[in-house]
């Protein structure tokens, strides 16, 4: 089973992503330098109007030891240096404004769950639903219900979701109150493993998830039956029709099977872009996931937890794409070589 | 075959009569609200009565400033649209530079400016552009060019494959044994023939940019002074338009913002069916 063509695939797969991660927390890094004035200014000008006191007399002394606290001694290049063994040694991600001492990490941490839970959900259901309706619709190109289908995808998929998410909360949350407008959860039943919690989490993610999979489904309909129609007209399907085999096998074994492997990638791809459109959701219903505390963070110049949010949203979305590229030869013979 | 020309035509043509309607209604702005407001500003505050009900005099009453809504649904599409175009225009004219590059130096250079478009692709980047515009102030060209930066890998994509793909048309090898040197060959072989995938990767750097130019927008970032679409609806939320009942100011900006990313699709789509025979045929439009 294991072969070496495996092995190699994915020993390049590790090194790759290992290689972007580092290039894009590098990038972060020098374009988070770009913004003008230092962190710790700012962090003591927040504490003056937090607490309505002057510190006038905040001493050297207190600077350098904020500076030692959040990485910043020293020229860039040992900054740069500290940077990185904070990150990928220590896992630090540096004290918090929004809830300082709290490091960053504790802040993102429990946040994280909620963030992929709905993110994963929504995005592998829209995936399933627009691939099997893809698929379909190709299968059947020229009917009513292809060209129905297809117009609206064509209109609707480059909508951006934080768009369709107040239409959302406007007709199912304001005007008919079907759905909560915000929150992850109802304040009358106690978290954890039981049935009430687990019904008010799904019952709050429905309209947020509902944006996202009702365009994104859309998007990937529109690329699924592109693939479908080219796979109808190569001459291995003809042969399959002419075997006689039944339609479900040859949508099954023959037309799905094809599809999944470029939209697999496909998947990977579009992830970056998905993340982007549901931080905005998020905020929208005020979900408390990562999108929600970046907002803050920005509203609150917050500079540490920015930071931290950026960095783990890339480091997700590498990971969950390296998870799909280690996946893949699974689901493709032709990469294990067989 | 006639069919199918027809009928991604008439995709292109629902798009662009969408578009050129709202274009048509930016550019007239200072006119209208001119005409509506008697010279004054759309954003000037108090200049009615807060919250009027909709009416003839005000199509879609007065928001919670006294400002007409109606005109300044206008100026904020004036805005979107400009900020949309120019940051688009930027990203694409990028595009064409790296694309270029990338399709006539090839090898190793091609491979390398690849993955680099690749991996801005898999990354999110609104966090990082969020961050930027947060921290630093910005006017109209600046948000543009940096809106820009987050925006040229679309078009790249599809202005690199296109390139890829005109390299090995008989033509070209016909021009080479006819003596023209590679930059004779980019300049007038290859890059018309690259125009209407230019148009593709502009309208796709457009569509890209004001998804992102909304989206900060929509949580109080960028320009104060410069009322774009996403503005005003930052504006409409923070004054809790949705649950006290105000529901068109909300809805007008929502809407316009829809149509604008349908128009451009359709004629994103229908530019691409019309000149790829190629990908016409897989779509079977």
């Amino acid at each position: 089973m294991i072969n070496k063509r495996v092995v190699r695939y994915v020993v390049i797969k590790i090194l790759v992503y290992l290689i972007t991660l580092f290039v894009a927390f590098s990038i972060v890094f020098f374009f988070l330098r770009l913004i003008p004035g230092d962190p710790v200014s700012r962090f003591i000008r927040l504490i003056e109007q937090r607490y309505s006191i002057q510190l006038a007399q905040v001493t050297q002394e207190i600077i350098n030891e904020y500076k030692r606290k959040f990485g910043l001694e020293g020229d860039i290049a040992t900054q740069y240096v500290s940077y990185l063994n904070r990150v990928f040694l220590e896992f630090d991600l540096g004290p918090s404004f929004l809830n300082f001492p709290n490091p960053v990490q504790d802040l993102i941490a429990w946040r994280l769950p909620w963030s992929i839970g709905l993110l994963g959900a929504a995005t592998l259901i829209s995936w399933a639903i627009g691939i099997l309706a893809g698929t379909l619709v190709g299968w059947k190109r020229g009917s009513k219900i292809d060209s129905i289908m297809f117009t609206i995808s064509l209109c609707m998929s480059q909508v951006p979701f934080y768009l369709l998410a107040l239409f959302l909360v406007m007709f199912l949350a304001y005007i008919f109150t079907i759905f909560p407008p915000r929150w992850a959860f109802s304040p009358t039943v106690t978290p954890g493993l039981n049935l009430a919690f687990i019904s008010s989490v799904i019952y709050h993610a429905t309209l947020p998830s509902l944006s996202l999979i009702l365009i994104s489904s859309l998007g990937w309909l529109i690329s699924t039956r592109a693939i479908t129609i080219t796979i109808l007209g190569e001459d291995y399907l003809l042969f399959a029709q002419a075997k006689g085999l039944r339609k479900i096998r040859i949508l099954s074994r023959y037309l799905l099977r094809n599809t999944l492997l470029p939209q697999t990638t496909g998947l990977a791809m579009s992830l970056g872009f998905i993340v982007n459109g549901f931080y905005l959701v998020e905020w929208i219903f005020s979900y408390p996931g990562v999108g929600t505390l970046l907002v803050q963070a920005i509203n609150a110049l917050d500079y540490n937890t920015v930071q931290g949010v950026i960095l783990i949203s890339i480091f997700t979305v590498l990971t969950a794409n390296l998870i799909i590229d280690l996946i893949y030869p699974l689901i493709d013979p032709r990469v294990r070589g067989e | 075959m006639l069919s199918s020309l027809s009928k991604s035509t008439l995709t292109f043509k629902i798009g662009f009569f969408i578009l050129l309607s709202l274009v048509t209604l930016a550019v007239l702005e200072p006119y209208i609200n001119n005409y509506l407001l008697r010279g004054h500003s759309s954003t000037e505050i108090g200049l009615f009565p807060k919250l009027l009900p909709p009416s003839l005099e005000h199509p879609l009453g007065t928001d919670h400033f006294g400002r007409d809504i109606f005109s300044l649904q206008l100026t904020g599409l004036r805005y979107s649209l400009i900020i949309g175009l120019l940051a688009g225009g930027i990203a694409t004219l990028i595009a064409v530079v790296i694309a270029t590059t990338s399709g006539y130096l090839g090898g190793k250079v091609d491979s390398a400016l690849n993955a680099m478009t690749n991996s801005v692709l898999v990354i999110p980047t609104l966090p990082i552009l969020l961050a930027i515009a947060a921290y630093i102030r910005m006017d109209l060209l600046m948000m543009s060019f940096t809106l820009s930066i987050f925006s040229w890998p679309w078009p790249t994509r599809v202005i690199r494959a296109q390139i890829l793909s005109l390299k090995e048309r008989p033509y070209i090898d016909l021009a080479k044994v006819s003596g023209l040197n590679s930059v004779e060959i980019m300049f007038f072989e290859i890059l018309p023939n690259l125009m209407p995938f230019i148009g593709v990767g502009f309208a796709n750097a457009v569509i890209g940019a004001m998804i992102a130019e909304t989206g900060l927008r929509l949580i109080g970032l960028g320009p104060g002074d410069i009322p774009s679409l996403g503005l005003l609806l930052f504006w409409s939320m923070g004054f809790g338009a949705i649950a006290q009942g105000y529901y068109q100011l909300v809805l007008a900006p929502a809407i316009l913002l829809i149509l604008i990313f349908i128009s451009l699709n359709l004629v994103n789509i229908g530019l691409e069916d019309m000149f790829n025979p190629r990908l016409k045929r897989i779509t079977g439009l």
